[in-house]
């Protein structure tokens, strides 16, 4: 099968999501997934806290995936597992390389293309983290992997860098497992990280927490001997005295998740230094028409609820582009950033085609209790919502129904404290 | 009884194995690490230099414009990656342009080819992203960048081929001479007999001098120097090294486009007491970027994918140390190997076997100078790549997504005379993991792959190092 | 005064106790409850997983069906660690059920027939 009208790149939530909603009867779909499975990252969440939104229930990881798998498979959508993509071009289509043991390398033309192929992990190197760069140092995902899939320990002494979720995850899950956490440390003067689990992963087990703290030193030759860590200061540079010396043969690392968009380099994609990925519409479509990109790949989410409703929105408008495509010429208008939101996704609001309500993703700059979430066209708030509590850690949104838009003017999004 | 043991598989001792797998002679190559190529040769910067820099009449001077030469053979023969960049050596101002002066007259004296001085306006079109407070700059055509390691794992790849026995995890402890010969003992306990050693041992060279010299007449200063890579993505930033003016100090921080894409920053220069401390710090990787702000303010540091250090050999004496040990006939120091060192290194082979030795032995008939050539998948035609993954499966099972490396090449990596079984080791053949995710995505493929062909426990599988498994301790067992 | 988060569900609300037992701060009324369950015997949901015979999914992961009692955490991990799955299961299987006298069953959250799911 050489042509299709749609190729959805990454079987994980947002894949599963959008192959779902863009099943139609005159479109051929096929999902690409380099694994062997379906399920993509949540095959490693084995951890509870998954579905609270989409199905009024917390599951695993494992579990929520399956919602989906199970779902797909009465669907006529084909799926090709074990297959890596390594190029995208457009020319008239779109035409992909793709790679697989069982048909070998082939180019597959597809009409439309979602790309949802989630995020990788910042690493060391990126971070440039001095000191030796001995064996024991991973990213917190690695080591998840390495012992939820395959069932092995990477290290016995552990230490944590960064308190986002995964690191809090993994300092329960290893401890657990037998192996001994000496502590976990955020450069922040605040964790990333949900409360609940700051209390089940690290106060259940006398984990210290080491806030405005980060790694300034690696020792160790061939394996991970000792880390030094650092208090930080306001401008995150450490403090002489303050160093703390740990004994470990591990570091993981939890410092922050990239949108895995390596396949845009064969397209003249424009990109958004904020969330390190494509600009979009509210359509979820890039400046490149047919190519959308929702999830991960999209912007890094926190709970994987959202993920799926944006992988359904971008199947909803990858068939309505197939199918019953708007021919308005397009009136891109950007969203303007007001006090205290880091970045909203879509990026831009195409005014001649705005037949459906917009939602806006998007994250603010700091905690923030009691706050108005506005929405300000031609200096009048057309929109707004009160929020008792907001945190940059986690994603916002804010919907507007058609109707609110007063003009084709930029919108602009705010969100003020409520004095 | 070997008639030449070679102490040390660098680029150095790579190359003189090759060299001396010409004659009828019997050759073992020791290494005391777990892969060959583990320390100076592959942390340097990767240059074939034109020989502008060292002064005249050295030693340095000759072997570094040879070694230039025999550079575009050794791509015939060893399939080797060379990426003929040119160089310019950038000045700011007039007291920069007379020292750039200076160069130019030691490059014409070191009968560097076609340079030439070029202005501002020709750089500026040659390389936007150069500061435009640069007024003059000198070009080196013959500069070329190659992948070091593989340069020596090609090299030594060739020795065996021709015969040469290779031994790592061969940590030499004491030298004794026995009759006319050496006896060369290991710390695992093996003893060794040789006619001839010769010592390529790079930061450790004056340690193996003194295990049966008194008197070395050099002295390895182990000097660090720290890099920066940027991701293959970052590669139209740049397109030839750059230079700024060198000091006593060394060359100077470069930009130095690589040949997989990357671009390399670096390096620093500092004298360490541990000649085997080669860790980072955040002095070295602030001095980098301070020293850079004048050759660019548009280095796309957003591509950082990793900072990495190395200790070079330099050494009390000044110049390459190539010579025969005056108390002990048959022991050849080959040592104070630093820069040029990479692109001196087919030279210096040539130069130590051909002058220093002067060797006796008669030519192998069937020396064969030819290495395979490899196939790396993602530089293949489409044709190729079609008709190739239909033959082998294992070429359309792509292992590293980054660098867009197959399952079939880090088999091969495996396998082979060279083969290795670390995640490191890995990487130095097949590249899988040298991308943008660090090994994130792959790291685990590659690790059940080796632990598959090499029919060994995953918990046994070593990141580098013997003692250096991954996997620590498999849960859920009944220990 | 008391200060607790609730891990319920991940909002995480901020409960106060006061002298009194009066518990505020609960968004729902699972918050309440779990309020009254930490000071009296705190109860934890378990996942982890154990292992298999089979060469492809070496590891199943599971879950307790309900929360079981903090203080057993590591006696639960040591029992699990003991079992070897031999035979195929679904999503929801029971894998052991009331698991160390607790009342509570564990049970897959994965099928161990993997291939092309």
């Amino acid at each position: 099968m050489n042509n299709v009208d749609l190729a959805i790149i990454g079987g994980g939530a947002a894949g599963l999501a959008a192959a779902l909603s863009a099943v139609d009867d005159a479109l051929r779909i096929v999902l690409i997934e380099k694994d062997r499975q379906l399920g993509g990252i949540l095959n490693q969440c084995i951890h509870n806290g998954f579905g609270l939104h989409q199905f009024k229930e917390e599951l695993t990881g494992p579990e929520y995936a399956d919602r989906f798998i199970q779902s797909l498979s009465k669907q006529g959508v084909s799926i090709m597992f074990e297959t890596t993509v390594l190029d995208i071009q457009k020319k008239e289509d779109f035409e992909l390389m793709i790679s697989s043991p069982k048909h070998g390398y082939e180019h597959l033309h597809a009409r439309a293309v979602i790309l949802a192929s989630g995020c990788y992990e910042r690493t060391r190197g990126a971070a440039t983290i001095p000191g030796t760069r001995p064996k024991g140092i991973m990213p917190a995902g690695s080591a998840q992997r390495y012992l939820n899939m395959e069932g092995y320990l990477v290290g016995k002494r552990i230490f944590i860098l960064g308190s986002g979720d995964i690191g809090l995850i993994m300092a329960r899950r290893m401890t657990l497992e037998g192996a001994q956490v000496l502590g976990v440390a955020e450069i922040m003067p605040y964790s990333n990280g949900l409360t609940r689990n700051i209390v089940q992963c690290l106060h259940d087990f006398d984990i210290p927490l080491y806030l405005s703290h980060t790694v300034t030193h690696v020792k160790g030759k061939e394996v991970l001997e000792q880390i030094t860590i650092q208090e930080v200061d306001q401008s995150m540079n450490p403090i002489a005295g303050t160093e703390k010396v740990f004994d470990v043969d591990t570091l993981l690392l939890s410092i922050g998740l990239i949108p895995d968009v390596a396949l845009f380099d064969g397209l003249p994609m424009k990109k958004s230094p904020t969330t390190r990925s494509a600009y979009v519409d509210q359509h979820l479509m890039t400046n490149i028409d047919g190519l959308f990109v929702c999830g991960n790949a999209l912007h890094v989410h926190d709970l994987v609820d959202w993920v799926s409703d944006e992988g359904k929105k971008a199947g909803q408008w990858a068939k309505r582009y197939l199918l019953s495509p708007s021919h308005a010429e397009k009136d891109l208008k950007p969203i303007l950033l007001g006090h205290y939101v880091r970045y909203v996704v879509p990026h831009h609001i195409d005014m001649n085609d705005c037949t459906e309500p917009i939602t806006l993703s998007f994250r603010i700059t700091k905690k923030m209790t009691a706050a108005y979430i506005k929405v300000i066209q031609d200096d009048q708030v057309i929109a707004q919502r009160k929020s008792a509590y907001l945190a940059p850690a986690e994603m916002e949104s804010m919907i507007i129904q058609p109707h609110q838009l007063i003009s084709k003017n930029p919108i602009q999004l705010i969100v003020e404290d409520i004095v | 009884m070997f008639d030449y043991i070679i102490v040390g598989s660098g680029i150095i001792g790579s190359m003189i194995a090759r060299e001396l797998s010409r004659y009828d002679v019997s050759i073992m190559v020791f290494d005391k690490e777990n892969d060959f190529a583990s320390h100076q040769t592959t942390a340097n910067s990767a240059i074939i230099h034109s020989g502008h820099d060292p002064k005249e009449h050295t030693l340095k001077a000759r072997l570094c414009v040879e070694g230039n030469k025999l550079y575009e053979k050794l791509e015939q023969e060893l399939d080797i990656p060379l990426l003929r960049t040119g160089a310019y050596v950038v000045a700011h101002g007039e007291e920069e342009e007379k020292l750039l002066q200076i160069l130019y007259d030691r490059a014409q004296a070191n009968r560097v080819p076609n340079i030439q001085m070029i202005t501002p306006e020709e750089l500026r079109q040659e390389e936007p992203r150069l500061m435009s407070t640069i007024t003059k700059a000198l070009s080196l055509p013959s500069t070329k960048v190659t992948y070091p390691w593989e340069v020596a794992f090609a090299a030594l790849e060739n020795a065996v081929k021709n015969g040469a026995s290779i031994r790592r995890n061969s940590h030499v402890i004491t030298i004794e001479k026995d009759h006319n010969n050496f006896k060369m003992t290991l710390d695992d306990g093996t003893v060794w007999l040789t006619r001839h050693i010769i010592n390529a041992a790079g930061v450790m060279s004056d340690r193996i001098a003194s295990m049966i010299e008194d008197d070395v007449e050099f002295v390895i200063h182990p000097r660090r120097g720290e890099y920066l890579v940027l991701d293959h993505r970052a590669k139209d930033a740049f397109h030839h090294v750059i230079y700024p003016l060198p000091t006593a100090k060394g060359k100077g921080v470069l930009i130095v486009p690589q040949v997989h894409g990357n671009i390399l920053l670096g390096p620093t220069s500092e004298l360490v007491n541990d000649p085997e401390d080669a860790s980072t710090t955040m002095e070295g990787i602030r001095y980098i970027k301070e020293q850079l702000r004048m050759l660019s303010d548009a280095i796309p540091y957003e591509w950082t994918i990793r900072a990495f250090a190395g200790v070079r050999a330099t050494s009390s004496y000044d110049d390459f140390y190539i010579q025969e040990s005056k108390t002990y006939p048959g022991f050849y120091h080959v040592a104070g190997i630093d820069s040029p060192g990479l692109t001196a290194a087919p030279a210096i082979a040539k130069y130590l076997v051909e002058e220093v030795i002067n060797i006796r032995a008669s030519k192998k008939a069937s020396f064969d100078p030819y290495r395979q050539k490899r196939t790396l998948f993602h530089q293949l035609s489409e044709e190729d790549k079609y008709r190739l993954a239909k033959e082998n499966p294992l070429y359309g099972n792509i292992i590293c997504k980054c660098e867009r490396i197959t399952e079939q090449e880090i088999i091969d990596a495996i396998k082979g005379p060279l083969g290795n079984d670390t995640i490191k080791g890995i990487k130095k053949r097949a590249r899988a993991g040298s991308g943008l995710c660090q090994g994130g995505y792959c790291e685990h493929q590659v690790l059940n792959i080796i632990a598959r062909e090499t029919k060994k426990p995953k918990s046994s599988i070593n990141y580098d190092g013997q003692h250096t498994p991954i996997l620590v301790k498999e849960t859920k067992t009944h220990e | 005064m008391k200060e607790l988060t609730c891990i319920v569900c991940p909002v995480g609300c901020h409960l106060s106790v006061d002298e009194n037992q009066k518990i505020t701060g609960n968004k729902c009324p699972r918050g309440y409850q779990y309020a009254i369950s930490e000071l009296t015997h705190p109860k934890r949901m378990l996942t982890t997983t154990v292992r298999t015979i089979f060469n492809d999914v070496p590891r199943l992961s599971v879950k307790s069906k309900e929360p079981v009692p903090k203080e057993y955490l590591f006696d639960i991990m040591s029992e699990l660690n003991q079992l070897i799955v031999t035979k195929h299961v679904k999503i929801g299987d029971i894998i052991v059920s009331n698991i160390h006298q607790t009342g509570v069953d564990m049970v897959a959250t994965k099928s161990t027939d993997v291939n092309h799911q």
